[in-house]
């Protein structure tokens, strides 16, 4: 059984009549995946098999090779599929209505019958999802995981229907999205990953996609628990006003909480590997009196309905400027970082409006964000958008030439995060 | 989903004290309303501790506001003409700066005790020892809080008395006075912005005084403490007088020596000092009582030489 441990950072010292608290929590979970109770879990690639995945033909062919290098990753008793998706959803493997169990035998049947694959037809994302949530639905009681790879926009469905799809399966499933090329739709991609608590990212070249499969099997294989849910505890009279991972990347929770009971919801946060996340939780509680100290909030992870690790949120109201002042380092950090995600967002939207002003004044505020928290990696995507003056002040210049893959990688890639101390100072 | 998930109809004889829900045997917090339970409001301690050695008394006294008296202080005497005092203000968290200031008080006094029983040792070194081991102490306060830059923390102000000479040494805003028949002096200079801003001449008193920054202080007691030596002064008074130390919770009231000295000239002219500093601290509780009061006085008379 995997080991969870917190920690929380906050400053807990608030001045007289400030009600909002605010904390960041890492969880970390050691990954351990306990005596032989490795929890059962089921895997579907879905591969888009569009007309548009045929053009060049090396983009069914790299689609086809890194699906097998997904399958050869499948550990022994895991269930599996695979669906080719277009403007209907089938199953390439197995071929009756439920998914297969992992073994040397169905691994390779599963491999020859991707040779078969071939492309023509559109796209219709939902019924794809409806599909693995169907298959998935054959084999209850495990822990269910998808990869979604499309090359293009969900033409063939209405906004509407794809929602109505993502409704129906949230919470089933898990799953990670992957866009090739160029001509598909970030914010389509994105929705999707975060209903179904997935990644999502830009695969710029077909030939890399067989790396990105071996690496989210690999990790779908190392996830030891079953769905595990962050579940906050606040006082009566306290309102949450958010809570959203913050690292590895920024994922918003706050919409996603399930009541428990009037005072606690539980929030979903998939099933844990070996691995660290930080949350930033902000909890608005009513205002005490001069040296009063209360429990502004309890954070803890539950698996199934075990309770596997906790921390306190605490807030003590004093009328010493010298304690309440100054703002945590961690959650100043990660405000910084969510800022810079929604900088780069907000820059991209009103530069394809046309509006360059504003979009010169956010990613420029971006550049500064990105220089002064050490996010190396969002700032080298933007350097491919914006001429960079001088990077302290944000000062910056749009680019007149941007390719399709530099903007999207920069969108796609906005929400990555990096921690506290990675700046070099 | 239902009310009873809540666990709050569980019977018990225990009840929140803020919002009234039953609690649990255990508890650390309120379960409905949040509030912290193993920390009662009122005072778990008494509302004022007093110490009477005859030449010197002290009184530390929880003030009127504060749930919790974060004051301290050590006094003793060898004997009359020879006594060492010190007196702490915590100035950290809720939970810490009273045990900050307690141990600090404590160790500090431990050091003086012993040094002064040599009369071969210079008091100054002593207080400057004092005040290392009263860092020392504060170092091994347990933090209640994860917030790092708050380390359990308080001022001190320290004096020997030997033979009639005083030696004063302080970090902080805890003060000494010094009152005879024809005097009335602070003998201590605050570490805090008010007195820097005055002495670089940039606030006028009157000024400092009104500054929202009277309070904070420059220097302290605590692991995170700048590095400088505490600031000490030496006094040979050539009549017999008082000498008081104290923290905040009183000079809020009388910030000048010439305030405080009226007060102390009403008293009756050969008033004990456990009545005078009695008597201060009942000034500041009448006053409003805002903080934590401490009042350390000693009488004292002029080395013979």
């Amino acid at each position: 059984m995997s080991n969870f441990t917190t920690e929380c950072y906050q400053n807990e010292y608030l001045p007289l009549g400030v009600s909002e608290v605010n904390a960041i929590v890492t969880v970390t979970s050691d990954g351990a995946p306990g005596q032989a109770e490795q929890p059962e879990a089921a895997e579907i690639v879905i591969i888009d098999t569009s007309g548009s995945m045929g053009t060049p033909r090396r983009k069914i062919n790299a689609a086809r090779q890194a699906t097998k290098v997904a399958i050869d990753c499948i550990r022994d008793g895991v269930a599996f599929g695979v669906i080719a998706g277009t403007d209907v959803a089938r199953t390439v493997y197995p071929t009756h209505s439920t998914l297969a169990i992992a073994a040397p035998k169905t691994r390779s049947e599963a491999k020859r019958a991707l040779d078969r694959l071939d492309a023509s037809g559109g796209t219709a994302i939902g019924s794809w999802l409806t599909l693995a949530g169907a298959l998935f639905a054959t084999v209850p009681g495990r822990t269910c995981h998808a990869i979604l790879l499309t090359d293009g926009e969900n033409q063939h469905e209405t906004d509407e229907h794809l929602d109505g799809v993502l409704a129906e399966v949230e919470g089933r499933f898990q799953c990670d999205c992957r866009g090739v090329g160029t001509d598909w739709m970030v914010s389509e991609l994105r929705r999707i990953a975060a209903a179904l608590l997935g990644s999502v990212d830009i695969i710029a070249e077909p030939e890399a996609m067989a790396d990105d499969f071996h690496a989210l099997m690999q990790a779908a294989m190392g996830k030891a628990t079953r769905n595990v849910s962050l579940r906050l505890w606040t006082p009566q009279g306290a309102t949450v006003a958010f809570v959203r991972q913050v690292a590895p990347a920024i994922e918003e929770l706050t919409g996603r909480g399930v009541q428990v009971n009037p005072l606690t919801a539980d929030y979903p946060t998939a099933t844990w590997g070996r691995e660290s996340r930080d949350y930033h939780v902000c909890i608005n509680v009513p205002p005490r009196e001069v040296g009063d100290e209360m429990l502004a909030a309890r954070v803890s992870l539950v698996e199934g309905e075990e309770p596997r690790a906790q921390a306190l949120i605490k807030a003590i109201w004093t009328d010493d400027r010298r304690l309440s002042t100054h703002i945590n380092r961690e959650v100043a950090h990660y405000t910084g970082q969510a800022e810079l995600a929604d900088c780069i967002q907000q820059g991209l939207e009103a530069r394809k409006e046309g509006d360059l002003a504003s979009a010169t004044f956010k990613l420029g505020r971006a550049v500064q964000l990105a220089t002064e928290s050490g996010n190396e990696g969002t700032m080298k995507l933007l350097q491919a958008v914006v001429q960079v003056d001088d990077a302290a002040t944000g000062t910056v210049r749009l680019k007149h030439e941007i390719t399709p893959l530099d903007e999207m990688s920069l969108d796609t890639r906005s929400t990555a995060t990096v921690r506290v101390g990675s700046a070099a100072t | 989903m239902s009310t009873e998930d809540l666990n709050l109809t569980t019977r018990t004889d225990l009840s929140c004290p803020s919002c009234g829900a039953p609690l649990q045997p255990g508890d650390r917090f309120c379960e409905r309303c949040g509030a912290r339970l193993d920390e009662p409001k009122e005072a778990d301690g008494d509302l004022r501790v007093e110490l009477d050695l005859g030449t010197a008394a002290a009184v530390s006294d929880q003030g009127l506001v504060h749930h919790r008296n974060e004051d301290s202080f050590h006094l003793e005497a060898a004997d009359a003409r020879n006594v060492t005092v010190v007196v702490c203000d915590g100035i950290s968290s809720a939970s810490a700066g009273n045990v900050a200031a307690r141990d600090a008080a404590r160790a500090a006094g431990a050091v003086l005790s012993r040094a002064m029983a040599d009369p071969g040792n210079d008091p100054r070194d002593a207080i400057v020892e004092a005040i290392k081991a009263a860092v020392e102490a504060v170092i091994q306060v347990e933090w209640t809080t994860r917030v790092k830059r708050v380390d359990p923390s308080c001022t001190l102000v320290s004096a020997v008395c030997r033979n009639g000479e005083i030696t004063v040494g302080w970090v902080g805003d805890s003060r000494a006075y010094w009152f005879d028949a024809d005097d009335a002096r602070q003998l201590t200079i605050d570490d805090s912005f008010a007195e820097e801003g005055i002495a670089k001449g940039l606030l006028t008193p009157e000024q400092a005084a009104k500054s929202p920054f009277l309070h904070s202080i420059t220097h302290w007691v605590g692991p995170d403490a700048p590095e400088r030596p505490p600031r000490l002064v030496e006094l040979r008074p050539e009549r017999p007088g008082r000498l008081v130390l104290c923290t905040d919770g009183l000079w809020n009231y009388a910030p000048s020596a010439r305030e405080l000295g009226v007060l102390i000239d009403a008293l009756p002219p050969r008033a004990a000092p456990a009545a005078v500093a009695r008597s201060l601290a009942d000034m500041a509780n009448d006053r409003g009582g805002h903080d934590n009061i401490t009042v350390a006085v000693v009488d004292i008379e002029p080395s013979p030489a």
